[in-house]
Order: structure tokens, then sequence, then C-alpha cells
């Protein structure tokens, strides 16, 4: 039996703006636990991966306090998704949470969850994937996600986890987008090392998710019409059902591009711009941008000028923001923790004259980016440009 | 950018929804003509304006206006049957969302899966989408858009739809009897 | 608010296609039909792209006349012919991929019933034998280890259908089907025994020749379900198409099976027992 949550409901502006706060040292698993405490969710489904799975103990001890009336350990991580989808379909807000093999294993499921726009919360504790078998930080299963539709927001740090955590839910259910939202942490890097962040101690939480203002049917035979499947089949071997195939898929993708404004409402901007002007800017996502500023530090002790990009919102891509970001830049540098540097290829899809972008330093398999690698990567940089 | 116009079709073989090409949904009090912010009261008039010269009207309620499930939806009904009467529109209803084709009688039903169908067959010229959940009502605009040369109205409860030429969001039983009155206004002044 | 999805709003009853009044006026959404009385109401399925002589088509039409609350049920389906005709049916139901129903249904009960406290809310999972005993098996099983009170149909016509004809583990051993050219090299999959075994409180074993048992059978494994615990109903619906049997002697195919492997078979466990001896709902 469920217990009753013993928090007020506080739209999430106040909890993100005005809500008292206290700084408390944490891991970045802490922060997720923290952020789904205030997020008033009705259930949460689990299932056991390295490094994920400490996350997701923490919400069952929520479950155990109080503040989540419903959770389980589903069978493996395809069922745990469907189980999330059909919660969601039901009129749930919903949280789950994997990584790396989990995410392979579950992958059908994903794009389901878009197109059926589905508003779930589901974070990811980035890990490399087999073979061979890996248990350590790699965000090479982001670049296999970027076209499931989903929302994609990447964290630095605890403190991001904790903000972009909490926002995720309101900011999927919106109206106007309800599709899921993805809340990346670089597996160990982020979840496993503790440091001070902001946490909420007032006793406030989200308002309840209303599935009445959705925009589909909530499966309960109490929203019209009772005649209705979710999602209907729109797969004969003629041109309208093709029309009909290709516009739904528009729409998933215009929900995510409606998603922008309120995630610049609650999160602010989908990129952090430092140092501007400098004609070499780093551009970087997740743990990565704190790798950047670590070099950042190094260059300027051998005055070299050098900017930084925070991507904090992969998907939608912030293809304006990043591409007036770097009109004046001369070197680009974007540096990645995946073999197949997706965010590289994504800046260089969108970026006039991206012969200016140096794809390095790249690390995978669970490697560190020492800032001193990425020291000589900004030199060697600045080098070819001087000459 | 230059401003991307959402205007009657038929505009081609795949076109872009509105939202990714810059055009966003109203901010509230605010209404969209075609692409455009204006204020509600202006896209009334338009609303008004517009089905009032159609030679052949349509209103498509959907299934949140047609079911019984609250008393504001049978209040909402009512007021779709009056601005219906006032304006001389055509009734279609949209009572579910499952594709119907071949098998749709486009005299008698529409569909947001193949809503070109229904206009062809009727020759609307102006259609007002009201009931239908934002998902499929979005799907259908742009179908529409695509396909057909109908001037597309949408009247939402919630955001609103960039895919429709004239959109009103947040359409509440006072919205809808304060266009009703718009629209015996300016009929009167005919 | 008075729950009335199923009744239309007065003020445009009118402009409403025939089919809609008539499911409003003489269907099952009233909740007093049965199979009896198929051919004098407006069903929840009428039109549906299935074959002539589909023996799922007319279980789907006999389940679905035989559900104790159309109005508060829900149905969840799988990939596959039995997929072909859900857009059609009159309730809400699901369709999110191949093999995952039993999950699915799994999130749509638990959340029913935290939101619904106060109402029964039937969950129902109909789906192919592919969808349940292949590639969704483990999630089949494991609905049933958690004690999800679902009840799962399965359309069982011994081979892939909507593929085209291929081996599936419930078809019987020697069958020759396509990804099989040499016969099929093991035993059809005893779902049934697993089924007990794996915590179903009811479990039945029949065809679609005896329609007015199979409407029964479907009735009590839903009750069951709703108060009980998971149960499961396998029916023998052979495939006319592909496996060449003329559409008028479908049923007789199905007939022919309850002499062999498909003789009607009812498991009922002793908390179900006590259940229908306590609700009076014994047969």
């Amino acid at each position: 039996m469920s217990k009753k949550n013993p928090l007020t409901e506080k739209p999430l502006d106040y909890m993100l703006f005005k809500a008292k706060r206290e700084k408390q040292f944490i891991t970045g698993s802490e922060a997720v636990r923290e952020a789904v405490r205030r997020a008033n969710i009705d259930i949460a489904i689990s299932y056991p991966i390295t490094p994920q799975s400490e996350t997701m103990h923490l919400v069952g001890d929520l479950f155990a306090e109080g503040y989540v009336p419903e959770y389980f350990r589903g069978e493996n991580e395809f069922a745990v998704m469907s189980q999330v989808a059909g919660a969601a379909m039901a009129g749930a807000r919903v949280f789950t949470a994997t990584c790396g093999p989990g995410t392979m294993r579950a992958f059908e499921v994903f794009p389901m969850w878009s197109g059926s726009r589905l508003p779930v919360v589901c974070s990811f504790m980035t890990r490399g994937i087999n073979a061979p078998l890996t248990i350590q930080p790699d965000t090479i299963e982001m670049a296999f996600l970027l076209e499931t539709g989903m929302i994609m927001l990447h964290c630095e740090t605890a403190r991001d986890i904790y903000d972009f955590n909490l926002a995720a839910f309101i900011i999927a259910e919106e109206k106007d987008v309800h599709i899921p939202v993805g809340v990346f942490m670089d597996g160990f890097f982020v979840t496993h090392t503790r440091e001070l962040v902001d946490i909420i101690t007032e006793d406030v939480c989200l308002p309840k998710y209303n599935p009445q203002a959705a925009p589909v049917p909530t499966i309960d035979m109490e929203t019209p019409p009772a005649r209705l499947m979710r999602d209907p089949f729109v797969m004969k071997s003629n041109f309208v059902s093709y029309v009909a195939h290709a516009s739904w898929q528009q729409e998933v993708r215009a929900a995510a591009a409606r998603s922008k404004k309120h995630i610049k409402k609650y999160l602010g901007e989908l990129i952090e711009i430092e140092n501007p002007a400098a004609p070499t800017i780093i551009v970087a996502s997740g743990t990565a941008v704190s790798q950047a500023r670590e070099a950042i530090k190094l260059a300027k002790e051998e005055n070299i000028d050098v900017g930084l990009i925070k991507v904090k919102v992969v998907r939608p891509f912030p293809k304006d923001e990043i591409v007036a970001a770097l009109s004046k830049a001369k070197k680009i540098i974007i540096p990645e923790f995946n073999i197949a540097g997706w965010l590289a290829k994504e800046v260089a899809a969108v970026l006039p004259d991206n012969g200016r972008i140096v794809a390095t330093p790249r690390v995978y398999g669970g490697m560190t980016m020492p800032p001193e690698i990425l020291l000589e990567d900004i030199k060697q940089a600045v080098r070819k440009q001087t000459q | 950018m230059p401003q991307y116009k959402v205007l009657p079709g038929p505009e081609g073989y795949l076109p872009p929804p509105a939202a990714l090409m810059g055009v966003e949904l109203p901010e509230e009090g605010k209404a969209l003509v075609e692409g455009e912010t204006v204020s509600e009261s202006d896209a009334v008039q338009k609303i008004a304006r517009k089905i009032l010269a159609a030679k052949n009207p349509t209103i498509f309620p959907g299934p949140l206006v047609l079911w019984a499930w609250s008393e504001t939806a049978c209040k909402k009904a009512q007021l779709v049957r009056e601005l219906a009467a006032e304006a001389g529109m055509k009734i279609i209803p949209m009572p579910d969302y499952r594709p119907k084709y071949p098998m749709i009688n486009p005299a008698v039903e529409i569909n947001p899966n193949h809503p070109n169908l229904t206009i062809w067959h009727n020759k609307i010229d102006v259609c007002v989408f009201i009931g239908v959940h934002c998902h499929y009502a979005n799907v259908a605009l742009k179908i529409i858009r695509g396909g057909t040369d109908c001037y597309t109205i949408a009247l939402c409860g919630e955001y609103g739809h960039e895919d429709a030429m004239i959109t009103l969001r947040d359409v509440t039983v006072a919205k809808l009897e304060a266009l009703l009155a718009v629209v015996r206004e300016t009929k009167r002044k005919l | 608010m008075s729950k009335r999805i199923t009744e239309m709003c007065p003020a445009l009853n009118d402009a409403m296609p025939t089919e809609y009044r008539e499911l409003v006026e003489n269907g099952p959404w009233l909740g007093d039909k049965t199979v009896k009385d198929l051919g004098t109401f407006k069903e929840l399925l009428e039109e549906h792209p299935l074959c002539a002589g589909c023996n799922l088509a007319l279980s789907l039409k006999i389940i679905l006349s035989s559900l104790p609350n159309p109005a508060d049920t829900i149905i969840v389906g799988s990939t596959g012919c039995s997929s072909l005709g859900f857009m059609q049916v009159g309730i809400h139901n699901i369709h999110s991929l191949f093999g995952n129903q039993n999950a699915v249904a799994t999130g749509v009960k638990r959340v029913l019933s935290m939101r619904f406290p106060d109402k029964k809310k039937d969950v129902v999972v109909m789906a192919g034998d592919g969808a349940t005993a292949d590639i969704g098996l483990d999630m089949t099983i494991h609905s049933w280890f958690r004690g999800e009170k679902i009840t799962t149909i399965m359309f069982d016509n011994e081979l892939y259908a909507n593929t085209g004809g291929q081996e599936s583990g419930m078809t019987p051993a020697g069958r020759v089907a396509y990804m099989a050219p040499l016969g099929k090299k093991f035993p059809k999959i005893n779902l049934f025994e697993i089924a007990k075994t794996s915590g179903c409180h009811y479990a039945v074993l029949l065809t679609t020749a005896n329609t007015v048992r199979l409407g029964a059978c479907v009735k009590k494994a839903i009750l069951l379900a709703r108060d009980v615990g998971p149960t499961y109903v396998q029916i023998h619906t052979p495939c006319p198409t592909n496996l060449k049997i003329p559409p008028e002697e479908s049923i007789k195919v199905a007939k022919d099976s309850e002499k062999e492997r498909y003789a009607f078979n009812e498991y009922v466990s002793e908390a179900a027992k006590s259940f229908l001896e306590n609700t009076g709902n014994k047969k």
C-alpha cells in the first residue's frame, strides 16, 4: 500500500527559481533521487545495470518513504521501457533509467515512445557498449538515440542533473510537446562523484500530471473516443497511408521544435557561451565541458585565448544558436567521450565553413580526458591557424 | 529567414510542418493568422469573415465535443451547432481517429489520417476544426495544406496549431460564445 | 463527473454517422450483451480486414461479445493478424510493438488501479502465438510470475500468419512451414502447463468450435483476473489462408483438433475456486 506524498504542489518555475535551496555534498545519482523526490511521479520501473543501478535503488527508497506511489523491477530493459509506455498511455507520470547495453536492449521502444507522444522521462547514465564488455563511461549510446525523436539534455554537473531531471517532467508534458525527454549524464564521471548541489529544502513538489490535456487520448476508457487504438496503423500500400505516416513523423519533430521555448523558460538558453570573442572556441557537452574548462585555464596561463560553448540540449539541436555563436571563431575544437564523434558531426552539418572544426580530442572505452591533452590540441590548432 | 506563411495549398508533395519553419504558437491571449501572431479579437474577426464569405464552409467537430464525457463537452457541442447554423456551415464529424480508408464515406465523416478525401469530396473551401486532440489535428491540418486549397481554422482548447491558417488557443465555452456573437454581428453588417 | 464517453452530446447526435448511433443505442457498451445475442446488436468489431473463414476473427467476435464490462475494458494487442482488427474495435486498445503486450498491459493495469481505485478496469491482452510464446515469452511469463491482474488470450494459429506462414514455437512437431522446410524439429510449446506453474489462477485450452463455451470461459477468465490474479486463455484458431483450408471448413479443422492436442482442458486454482464459489459464479 503506497503512502501519501508529504509534499505540497508548486509550479516548476517556483521550484527552480524561488524555492529555498541549501548546498548538499551529493553524488549525481543522489541528485537524480532528489529531483525525482520532488517530481510527484506516479510510478517508477527499474532494472539493474551499472552504473545506473544506484539511481533506481535510490528511487526505490523514495517508494519506501512514500514519495513514489508505485515502483517495481521489470524483467529486462525492453520490458521495462514497454511497461513505462503502458503506464504513460494510461495517464501516469513515469520515470525510469538505464544505460549502455540496457539502452541498446530497449532500443525499439524509444522511437515508439516519441511516435506515441509519451512524456516519459528517462535518465541515461552513459556507458560503453559491447563487445568487448565494458561498464565504463562512454557517450556512444547518444549517437544511436539522436534520431529516436526524443528530447535529449546532456548534464555537465550534478547540479545540472538535479535541475534537468526536475524540469524534464514539465517540459515533456507541455501540451504542445508531449514527447519523451532523455536526461544524459556521463556514467561514473558525474553519477558516482560528489559535488556541492543546491537542493530545494522546502516541502514542495511539482503539480500532478494532467493526462486530460495531452495531445493524444489517454487509454483509460474515460477519454473520448471510446473507439481508439494507440496508435493506429497507417500502413496500407497507397499514397494516402504514406502521407499520413510522414505527417505523423513530422508532427513528432515539430513537437521537439516547440520544446525549445519551454526549455529556455526553465533551463535558460540551449547553449551556454563563455568568451565568445575568442578566436578558438571549444564546443562540448556533458563532462567534456568540465575538462574543457580546465584546459581553458591552462591555456590562459600560456596566454592563449579560448572560448567555450556548452551544449546543454542535443535534441532539438540548437542549430541557429551554435551557428551564431561560432560566426567569428577561427578554430572550433570539439572534444568527445565516444569514438563516433557525434557532436562534431552535428556541428559540422549545420556550420558554414566547417573546415574550422578540429574534432579532437576523442577518448572512449572509459578513458579519461586529461586537460593537458586538450591543451595540446588547442595549441596545435592555434599553431595551424597562425601559420 | 523570411517569415514562413501558412497559406492554403496545395503546397506540394510533402510540405514541412510550420513549427519547423519558425512559426511559433501564440502566447496566452494571442492568436495566429497565416503564421503571424495577432490579437485574439483580430483573429476572431477574420474567422467570422472567412466562414461567412466561403462557398462551402464546414465545421469538423472531433471526439472531444462529440462524445458526452463532460458537461463542457456538451455545452461546446451546443455552440458548434449554433455556430454552424448562424454561419451556414455544414457539420461533418470526426467521431474517432482510426483510419477508415478506403471504407470512409467522405460525405458524412472526416478522418485525421486522410482528411483530404472529405475536403475534396465535399468541395470544402473553408473548414473549422474543434474538439480534435492536438496531435491528430496537426497531422490532419498538414495533410490538408499539402493536398488541398482549403482554408483551415483551428479552435483549440489547448495551445493552438501552427499548421492551421487561423488558430485560436484556450478555446473555452465563453470564447466560443464570443465567436458566435462576432459571427452574428458580422453577418448583420453584410 | 459521470463517465459518458459511450454517449453522444445531444446537440450533435444527429450529425453522427449511423454506425455510431447504433453502437450507442444498441451495442455492447450498455453491458447487457452476450454471445447468444450475436446478430441482434451492433458489435464492437464489425468491419475488419481478416480473411474469409478466419478463426481468429471469429474468436475475436466472441471475445468482444463476452467482455463482462466493455465500457471499462482496455485491450492490449501485438503485431500480427489480430492487430489488424483492433483498430476498428470500439474500446480503448493499444498496439505498441511486437511481443511486448504483457509488459505494456502491466504498466496500464498498475496505473489504472492507482488512478481509479473505486472502479474495476479490466485489462485484457490478446495476441497471436508468435507474440505470446516466442518473441514475447519472457514478458508473458514474467507478468504471471509477478501476479499481474490481467487476462492473457492467445490466438493460436500455430504459425506466423501475417508474415506468410512461418514456423512458430506453437507449431506442432514435424509440420512443414516456411523457416522449417524439413518439418519442425521440436514439439509444440506447452504454454498451458507453463501457465499453471507460473502463477496463473485460471488457464483454459479450447477452440473456436464451441462458441458459447468460449464466451463463458473468456468471461470467467476476465472476472478472475480482476479479483484473483493472472489468467490465461489459449484458443486454437486455424488459419485458412496459410494452411490452405477452404474457408467453410476452417471451424471443422478447429473442431477436429479437440480430439487430440486441443482437447478442452481447464485449470482453476484453489484461490480461484473459492472465489467462484463465494461469488456464485461457478460455471
